[in-house]
């Protein structure tokens, strides 16, 4: 039972996905192990840098989401050296971000996760992929969806100057103003990008929500999981991406804590598990039970299903409706089927649009002076927000030069490592019986963890379908029978 | 006619990714709007990024990434091997990029501090060209994809491949930036060579060096105007250091 898989620490790009799954004497399945790569190296190489290098040195973990791990190193920097960014600063900080948020859950819909459902589970492989999904809804929608991606790129280089690795946040700030014209492009982008949430949003309803066979599998007991949910939430509780206090809610849905990110060690620690090299977080009051779901378990989720279910709703009218309409679909709060997250993913990208486009009009969006210069020694910092993907915590303490002495980072694949485990080991277990394997099957159980959208370079950016991954099956004596491969 | 050994008919071209954050690849894909053009010009027969077919047949190989592991270095001196024309792409790729932090710290202490007792398979983080011969290296951390889309371009024509000399600095002035140095930040645009836009500095963001020395640097002039600033010396190489790509040009 002891098959121990090798992870590079740096790369994780040559880490595929790995699933191992131990047969019984009967041949079902015992226990299914999934690896995620991690990404931790990064800490140790940060030692020495100064601090002000983080939000360049970390993005490039990934080149899939950098501007989250920029935007997390920038708040921990503001954190860092006690400075409270102007509001201006911030604003310009959330509206980028909500653009990289809609461009980011638009990809992972209709590139990613969505022909999962768009195009059918059980659909033929070279099928589940985007061209699928456009043979489906038209190539009109697949211009739109081009488009849409195209427009907030843009918009992004204006403010943040690269897509790939910004360079726009500072402690106190951010780097340049934004000017008049700026901002009217940002309007404009804003308003297109809630007209294309809707219309997603729609083609969501149109596609999954009115086949019956779809919304059985979306509640079914294989992808269910009674855990509790965290997410960022702002003073009235409701979903934020960039800033706010992080909220617990447990397996009932009711609020189990609420703490600053400052005190997220007293909240969250981590367990270590022989056979993985991810640390899997867990809820510290609750305590490691093993793998097992319920309100006895510290395991936690993060991502679109769990910022759901941990906040009071979303703060936009359009996004609200939505949110209300994906609770009573699917029997009130909280919701507990992973493969919810595909909803519940495209009701944030409304809620990023939406919050884009109020923060776009903003006045102070044009202030010339979006920064307050820090001024204070700096000591330890901590920043948390939103990945798409869910929580990410950057935790720096630094000599009174500013020189990193340590770096802890939480990602978000990290923080719901646990419950993709047990998504994964459910699912082989309800769907490999008798030691029989095929690529649907296969897919099926791909599917509950591609609905986390897991932060794995080579998963998230290849086309579902072929998602790097090599599921290897073993017998009762650890004799590997069956390696299914795909590169 | 013929270009770097190449016929000039519809080169086949494969995209491989060793260790780095996929950014370099995720510019060429991302932007669509180009993409249907510039998959007309060559026929891609790896890029999994994009694409599911592989195939082990191709003239041109565009590699990402920093070398790591055994089995990297392996597979790299397998790409070479069939690849008439190796690019190696991006910083990773062309300096070490970021990856070579770890190079500070004895790996062994590295390892630990990651992955306690459990042994992984991981070395000194090494350029492409320390491997295997490099035709061709075009640098940026990520590339920039008009570059790449031009240089590929000139690849399939047979035209001549040209690099600015002159630094960023010179991208910078000509599109009337606020000079960086002049905010207090450190700048390493006017030794680093141009083709970029200087989209850093523009968006008021010190150059960190990404595409390598400019043919005509001048070393000693830069690092003068820092000390003269304030900036410690410190402060200064680690700048330098933040890709490699200054490692050996400048003391």
């Amino acid at each position: 039972m002891s098959q121990k898989i090798v992870i590079d620490p740096i790369t994780r790009l040559e880490g595929h996905g790995k699933i191992d799954i131990f047969l019984n004497d009967q041949g079902d399945v015992e226990k299914a192990y999934f690896q995620v790569p991690e990404l931790r190296g990064f800490e140790k190489f940060a030692e020495g840098r100064p601090a002000e290098d983080m939000p360049q040195i970390t993005p490039r973990i990934c080149g899939v989401c950098p501007m989250a791990h920029h935007m997390a190193s920038t708040r921990a920097l503001d954190d860092l050296y006690k400075v409270d960014p102007p509001a201006s600063a911030k604003k310009i900080r959330e509206m980028v971000y909500s653009a990289f948020m809609i461009e980011d859950h638009a990809l992972h819909f209709y590139f990613l996760g969505g022909p999962d459902f768009v195009v059918g589970p059980t659909a033929p492989k070279a099928e589940r992929n985007i061209l699928g999904v456009l043979g489906k809804v038209g190539l009109e929608v697949g211009k739109k969806v081009i488009g849409m991606r195209k427009e907030l790129r843009e918009l992004i280089v204006l403010a943040a100057g690269k897509v790939i690795h910004p360079v726009f946040g500072l402690p106190g700030g951010v780097a340049k103003p934004l000017k008049k014209e700026d901002q009217e492009k940002f309007i404009e982008g804003a308003d297109n990008a809630v007209e294309f949430a809707e219309f997603s949003l729609q083609v969501f309803n149109d596609i999954v929500l009115k086949n019956k066979e779809y919304v059985k599998a979306i509640v079914s007991d294989t992808y269910t999981h009674k855990t509790y949910y965290m997410g960022l939430v702002d003073k009235n509780n409701k979903v934020n991406f960039y800033s706010g206090d992080i909220r617990m809610v447990d397996p009932n849905g009711k609020e189990f804590a609420k703490f600053a990110p400052r005190d997220y060690l007293e909240h969250v620690a981590e367990h270590v598990e022989p056979w993985s090299y991810i640390k899997f977080p867990f809820l510290k009051k609750v305590g490691w039970k093993g793998f097992i779901e319920g309100a006895d378990s510290g395991i936690f989720a993060v991502a679109p299903l769990a910022r759901l279910n941990a906040a009071d709703g979303l703060a936009t009218p359009k996004a609200r409706e939505a949110c209300d309409q994906y609770f009573k679909t699917l029997g009130g709060r909280p919701v507990h089927h992973t493969l919810a997250n595909h909803w519940a993913r495209l009701i944030e990208l409304l809620y990023a649009a939406e919050r884009m486009q109020e923060l776009a009009n903003d006045p102070d969006i044009i202030d010339p002076q979006p920064r307050t210069i820090p001024v204070n020694i700096p000591q330890e910092g901590i920043g948390v927000v939103e990945a798409p993907r869910g929580t990410l915590f950057h935790h720096y303490k630094t000599d009174n030069r500013g020189v990193i002495k340590k770096a802890n980072l939480i990602v978000a694949t990290q923080n719901n490592a646990a419950r993709i485990a047990m998504s994964v080991d459910k699912a082989a277990k309800g769907l490999i019986k008798k030691g029989k394997v095929n690529d649907g099957l296969l897919n099926m159980v791909e599917m509950a963890f591609r609905a986390y959208d897991p932060c794995h370079g080579c998963g998230t950016h290849s086309l579902p379908g072929q998602m790097p991954l090599i599921l290897r099956i073993y017998d009762n004596h650890g004799v590997m029978k069956h390696e299914i491969r795909r590169e | 006619m013929k270009y770097l050994g190449i016929d000039l008919k519809k080169p086949k071209i494969g995209v491989f990714d060793f260790t780095s954050c996929e950014g370099c690849e995720l510019q060429l894909a991302n932007k669509e709007e180009t993409l249907i053009d510039f998959l007309s010009l060559v026929e891609v027969v790896n890029f999994r990024e994009i694409s599911s077919d592989q195939s082990d047949n191709y003239d041109i190989a565009l590699v990402e990434g920093s070398i790591s592991r055994r089995d990297e270095i392996d597979r790299l001196k397998k790409i070479r091997a069939k690849a008439r024309v190796l690019v190696a792409l991006g910083t990773c790729a062309c300096f070490g990029g970021v990856n070579h932090l770890k190079n500070h710290f004895p790996l062994k202490e590295a390892v630990r501090e990651v992955y306690g007792e459990n042994s992984v398979d991981t070395g000194k983080v090494k350029r492409v060209g320390d491997i295997v011969e490099v035709d061709l290296e075009i640098p940026g951390c990520p590339v920039s994809k008009a570059e790449v889309e031009k240089i590929v371009v000139n690849i399939v024509t047979g035209a001549e491949i040209k690099f600015p000399k002159y630094p960023v600095c010179v991208e910078c002035k000509q599109n009337l930036n606020t000079c960086v140095l002049d905010l207090e930040k450190i700048c390493l645009g006017p030794i680093t060579r141009a083709g970029c836009g200087a989209v850093c500095p523009a968006a008021k963001a010190g150059c960190l060096g990404c595409r390598g020395p400019a043919e005509d640097a001048n070393y000693e002039s830069l690092i003068r105007i820092m000390q003269e600033k304030g900036f410690s010396e410190f402060l200064i190489k680690e700048k330098l250091d933040f890709y490699n790509a200054f490692s050996g040009v400048v003391a």
